[in-house]
């Protein structure tokens, strides 16, 4: 094969790489639905709020775990009636199995209830939080705490 | 089972950033190198043949003891005193078995070009050029989720979920 097709071939391929990136980047942090999903109160330290709780799972060594609890823990603040939990996955595999988590950080939204409205794997979108809790029954326009 | 310290992600993504580079280079060569119709001698020597066999090397490395790994050396050395601190800190686990899905992947692709598989090498080297790249540019960590999965399912054999 000539040099210059091998170059050619070694090009597409980063291309491709390129284009497989902006893909993954953006399913990361895509809102998904919550299946038929529902929290168990015993699974959380705190209780679930009404109308909303964010239900943030972490494990001890997590790279965007941080980033992530500061932003629902400002969403949280903002909102009347919502909460942020967070659960530790570090020695909870039967959680991560119970409720489907393959990465943290993941993000539920789940209602007073516990069924879970809809899901986060990766940095969720501050955007998309906050359409999501637009959709929540009985929720407070936005006040200050 | 403890946790292992936590190391900073960049350690890895820059060891990617460099295999990525060597990947690149080995397809090149093993897509203009000598066709697998040669003999067994002649495939070995080929070019792309010996750098992808050095690079399975270094992944074995990295396996084996991934703090002494060349490229985790020289990022702790040269890279990180220049970087602002870690501002998080991941779970080693992953990242080293990803480098044991490289050092499979490649591996395949050394032994079928021995065997006389056509485009074994510079496939190989294309599909762990791709995991690399994705690694080191976007911070996807592909060997890492498999990893994950294997976990969730409990081949590991771990007790606690690594990330």
């Amino acid at each position: 094969m000539p040099v210059s097709t091998a170059f050619a071939i070694a090009g597409a391929l980063v291309v491709l790489a390129i284009v497989a990136g902006f893909a993954l980047r953006s399913f990361d942090g895509r809102r998904r639905a919550g299946g038929d999903l529902r929290v168990r109160p015993d699974d959380l330290d705190a209780p679930l709020a009404a109308p909303a709780t964010l239900v943030q799972f972490s494990t001890e060594l997590c790279a965007r775990c941080p980033q992530v609890r500061r932003l629902l823990g400002e969403i949280a603040q903002h909102h009347v009636g919502v909460d942020h939990v967070e659960v530790d996955l570090t020695n909870r595999n039967d959680l991560a199995t119970r409720y489907r988590v393959l990465q943290t950080p993941t993000t539920f939204l789940v209602d007073s209830s516990g069924a879970v409205l809809s899901r986060w794997s990766g940095v969720p979108d501050r955007r998309a939080i906050s359409a999501a809790l637009t959709a929540v029954p009985n929720l407070h326009p936005q006040e200050q705490r | 089972m403890t946790q292992p310290a936590g190391i900073d992600p960049r350690g890895p993504r820059f060891a990617a950033g460099i295999t990525a580079v060597l990947l690149l280079v080995a397809t090149v060569l093993a897509l203009t190198g000598i066709s697998t119709a040669q003999s067994l001698a002649q495939r070995a020597l080929d070019s792309g043949f010996l750098l992808l066999a050095v690079i399975a090397a270094l992944f074995l490395w990295g396996v084996l003891s991934p703090t002494t790994a060349p490229w985790a050396v020289l990022f702790r050395r040269s890279v990180k005193p220049r970087l602002a601190p870690a501002s998080e800190i991941e779970d080693p686990r992953p990242p080293r078995f990803a480098q044991g899905v490289g050092l499979t992947v490649v591996t395949i692709g050394l032994a079928l070009h021995l065997i006389g598989v056509p485009l074994a090498l510079p496939i190989a080297a294309g599909a762990a050029f791709i995991a690399a790249f994705l690694n080191a540019v976007f911070a996807f960590c592909l060997g890492c989720q498999i990893y994950l999965l294997l976990q969730r399912t409990g081949l590991t054999g771990r007790s606690a979920p690594a990330a």
